[in-house]
């Protein structure tokens, strides 16, 4: 990566010549391997082979970012040339500003046992057409399978004009499966995706082939013997997959700091939470939710951001209240603090934002049978499949695929399409117990404009809700 | 360039490739991002790359090779990976013919833009003329060259370009409008226009209150039916049907929808999205989707086609068969009639989210944003916040009783992936929930 480090190098010290306050450069290389297995058949295979360089300066007033996929010095001088040029013209009341931050110089990468590289891609087709005719052997009716692998290699090097240089391997994998399962003219549809920074070994760790044949079972068995779930006011347990959603959509997207800052506001949105939220009441006590891209082997981990700050855990609500915004170096300053690490792009070629990496609720003590003692009648909402929350992140809808009828403490016939449909303050101002169960699950989280559909872990423990309204 | 996508095919025959096709891209969009009413970035792209599509004995390999310094081992490297791979056996091949493609340019006054600024400002100024506060969006000059070859002799140059405003004017946090506008030449674009229409918006829902649950006859924006049209087109491509993602399976010849509803797809009329050719090299044309209300054609590219027993209908992409462009015939109602029809019902101008329970039952739930209307007799009595359109795709648009007389070209991110022409819809005795408290 010599020749890409100098071209980047060569980039900062060409922006700050042409008249850059700050300028900074980052070389992208990503090697994508990805196929789908539909219906036991392999549909094409992606291989891909991605690099470039982006560019992003301050100029006067202005913020200009310019991207290339041509590695010659004359095509990173002319993207230099555009960068400082956009940023030169454009015309604001007050400049943007950076928070300051100090340099660093690392190099750091993720482990990866089997390295993804060393893995034939025979033996990763083979891997989920053995997943899928495990599934197919059930004798369930299921016209539809569909299995997605995805695994990337991506390797940066950042520069930057304070004196940053930042070179990273990430090895990532990440599998999906989508699965329809039909009882004459019923059916039932699952949707599950699992991710691993690493290597091969995430196959095996993830229990892939274990998650996919419950998930077909618990499908045949709502198919079978679901019944209507029931409506009204009453006790609702989640499991990890709906705390981690929760997590993620209702605490994580609230508490980013562009958007909290209208940066986003029309595309991904805004926030029922203000600039001055800090402290805001929004759940019980014994909510604490985090985003940390320093959890080990989750596929969003990282140790320095897009723009060089080093990750951290972020308490975004702790104690039940608005603690932390993410930030970024731009909104940093607007917030008159320090970057928190959250800044990131999907690839070479878009600016870097601010971003969520594995974001989860924090488990406590409880086990799942100590939360079902206590609950006379409700629902046990173990996964979801509809969902969705408004731009605001205020109204949030979570619609059950595998769930379960309570009484008297015990689980008792499966019940379908149970609807929670709360707002994030109801929701978590309910929650009066927190598992130790954590769990992951990935998802892809859009935001921005070019559209960044980015990595992003969804955890959580099992979780307890008192006197929830569901439908 | 010109000559790259043809090297690029007749290297992949020599390495033994029965079948091959090369789309090399150049990329040089330029953008302006813009929040609280003043620029926040200014991006721009230089980018050649090809998209590649080869077959080796029915293995089927695609990428994007970004080095085209090393085309020859790039080439090699992945008809290694195909040998190892596995054959396709629903794979049927490329399209054959003596196609011909339309002559059409850019226009030039697009290509030589250099700086949008004005178009941002113009766009800010028609909201905040109207009332508004805040707006944010983005201005979009695109543009991309696509030199195309394939191992069955096809060769295509297509120059594609236009110019797209997004923005949202908002009064409060909850008070806003959307604002859309698309041209593919300069004298047509007029972002001040979309601005206002966004600043009218916002300013009209000030001071919204909860919404009440309950069916309601609901006038749809063009931006939001355009949500509705897309999320049909995208259902209706033949691998959708064959994944388990639509509800649309087995239902050709079927009513889908109501008589009034008559909707196709076009790559070759003028769009945003106007091309010559589909990835196979098939020039683009109409494909009649849904003849009023009756389901006609799934979306096919060669190997879906021979599946369904029909002939591809030019919309292949790289893997999959896509829509293009969505078109809805106009109705007979006017912009005024529609909206009269209504007794006591709700006008909705945008929605973002949409997401499925069951994609083959078409179960699904959406969420309202921006100006949210309770009208009466056409006329707004209240402003709304807070609901959720939860409904099934499928009845909503067999309840499509009235359609406007002209349609808007409408594409907005996430929700409106493509250009979708769209009037102004009435749908009748739609879901609307809410939070419970």
């Amino acid at each position: 990566m010599d020749g890409e480090r100098d071209l980047v190098d060569y980039a900062v010290d060409y922006a700050r010549q042409r008249g850059a306050t700050y300028a900074e450069a980052r070389f992208e290389r990503q090697e994508p391997e990805q196929f789908i297995l539909k219906n036991g058949t392999l549909d094409a295979l992606y291989v891909g082979a991605d690099r470039g360089i982006g560019v992003r300066v301050l100029a006067k007033s202005g913020l200009g970012f310019a991207a290339t996929n041509s590695l010659t010095k004359a095509e990173v001088k002319a993207i230099v040339d555009d960068a400082v040029r956009i940023a030169k013209v454009t015309k604001r009341s007050t400049p943007i500003t950076f928070a300051s931050e100090d340099p660093i110089t690392t190099n750091w990468s993720v482990p990866e046992v089997t390295k993804l590289a060393d893995v034939p891609v025979e033996e990763k087709i083979q891997t989920f057409q053995a997943i899928d005719k495990s599934v197919a052997d059930l004798g369930f009716k299921i016209p539809a399978r569909y299995f997605q692998l995805s695994c990337n290699r991506i390797a940066k090097y950042f520069a930057n004009s304070e004196g940053s240089k930042i070179a990273s391997y990430s090895p990532r994998l990440r599998t999906s499966f989508f699965l329809t399962v039909v009882n004459g003219a019923d059916a039932e549809q699952s949707h599950r995706e699992y991710g691993w920074s690493g290597g091969w070994e995430g196959i095996r760790e993830l229990k892939v082939m274990d998650r996919v044949l419950d998930e077909a079972k618990s499908m045949q068995r709502s198919l079978l013997e679901g019944k209507k779930s029931p409506e009204g006011k009453m006790d609702l347990i989640v499991g990890p997959q709906v705390s981690g959603i929760a997590a993620h959509e209702s605490c994580g997207h609230p508490t980013e700091a562009d958007r909290v800052l209208g940066r986003e506001a029309s595309q991904a949105g805004k926030s029922f939470i203000g600039p001055d939220g800090l402290g805001m009441k929004v759940g019980s006590e014994v909510v604490n939710v985090c985003d940390d891209p320093t959890v080990e082997h989750a596929i969003a981990f990282y140790m320095t951001d897009d723009e060089g700050v080093r990750a951290r855990r972020r308490y975004l609500y702790k104690e039940g209240r608005v603690n932390e915004f993410l930030q970024n170096r731009e909104t940093a300053s607007a917030f008159n603090t320090h970057s928190n690490g959250a800044s990131r792009a999907v690839n070479y070629n878009v600016e870097a934002i601010v971003r969520m990496a594995n974001t989860f609720v924090e488990p406590k003590d409880h086990s799942l049978e100590e939360m079902l003692q206590d609950v006379k009648f409700g629902v046990y909402m173990k996964s979801f499949m509809e969902w969705n929350i408004d731009d605001k992140r205020y109204n949030a809808k979570y619609a059950g695929r595998e769930a379960y009828l309570i009484e008297n403490g015990e689980l008792k016939h499966p019940v379908r399409r149970t609807v929670i449909e709360l707002t994030t303050p109801t929701f978590w101002s309910a929650v009066d117990a927190v598992g130790k169960d954590l769990e992951f699950e990935a998802g892809f989280c859009g935001k921005s404009d070019p559209s960044q559909a980015l990595d992003a872990s969804l955890g959580g423990p099992t979780m307890r809700l008192r006197n929830v309204y569901l439908r | 360039m010109e000559d790259l996508a043809a090297q690029i095919v007749s290297k992949a025959q020599k390495l033994g490739c029965q079948d091959a096709v090369a789309d090399v891209i150049q990329n040089r969009s330029y953008q302006i991002r813009f929040g609280r009413n003043e620029p926040v970035i200014s991006n721009r792209w230089r980018e050649a790359y090809a998209s590649v599509f080869l077959v080796h004995d029915k293995r089927v390999v695609a990428t994007d090779i970004k080095d085209l310094s090393d085309i020859g081992g790039s080439l090699e490297r992945l008809v290694k990976i195909a040998k190892a791979s596995q054959r396709n056996p629903e794979y049927a091949g490329l399209a054959k013919g003596n196609f011909k493609y339309e002559r059409f340019r850019p226009d030039p006054k697009v290509l030589s833009l250099d700086n949008g600024s004005e178009f941002v400002e113009a766009a800010v100024h028609g909201a905040l003329d109207q009332g508004a506060k805040e707006c944010a969006g983005s201005f979009w000059r695109y543009e991309d060259e696509h030199f195309l070859a394939t191992s069955n002799g096809m060769e295509g140059h297509d120059h594609r370009a236009g110019l797209y405003l997004s923005i949202r004017a908002m009064v409060s946090l909850e008070s806003s409008g959307h604002g859309i506008a698309c041209a593919s030449r300069l004298s047509q674009f007029d972002p001040e226009k979309a601005g206002r229409k966004a600043g009218r918006i916002a300013t009209l829902a000030k001071d919204p209150k909860g919404g009440k649950a309950g069916r309601y006859d609901v006038v749809f924006d063009p931006l939001i039916f355009g949500t509705l049209t897309d999320q049909v087109a995208g259902r209706l491509s033949a691998y959708s049907v064959l994944a388990g993602f639509s509800p649309f399976g087995k239902r050709i010849g079927k009513r889908v929808a109501s008589a009034a509803v008559t909707m196709w797809d076009d790559g070759s009329q003028e769009s945003l999205a106007r091309k010559k050719f589909d990835m196979e090299g098939v020039p683009t044309k109409r494909t009649a989707l849904i003849q009023k209300g009756i389901l006609k054609t799934y979306l096919h590219n060669t190997s879906t086609a021979k599946r369904y027993k029909t002939r591809t209908t030019g919309n292949a992409g790289l893997i999959s068969p896509d829509p293009h462009a969505v078109f809805v015939k106009p109705g007979d109602w006017s912009k005024d009639e529609v909206f009269s029809e209504v007794k006591d019902g709700l006008w909705l101008t945008n929605t973002w989210y949409t997401r499925y329970q069951s994609y083959v039952k078409g179960d699904l739930s959406t969420i309202p944003r921006d100006g949210i209307f309770h009208i009466r007799k056409g006329e707004v009595v209240e402003t709304w916040k807070d609901i959720r359109l939860t409904d099934n795709l499928v009845r909503l648009m067999q309840n499509v009783v009235a359609l406007s007389d002209t349609t808007e070209q409408m594409m907005w991110w996430g929700e409106v992936s493509i250009p979708n022409f769209v009037p102004y819809a009435l749908i009748k005795d739609v879901n609307i929930t809410r939070s419970a408290e």
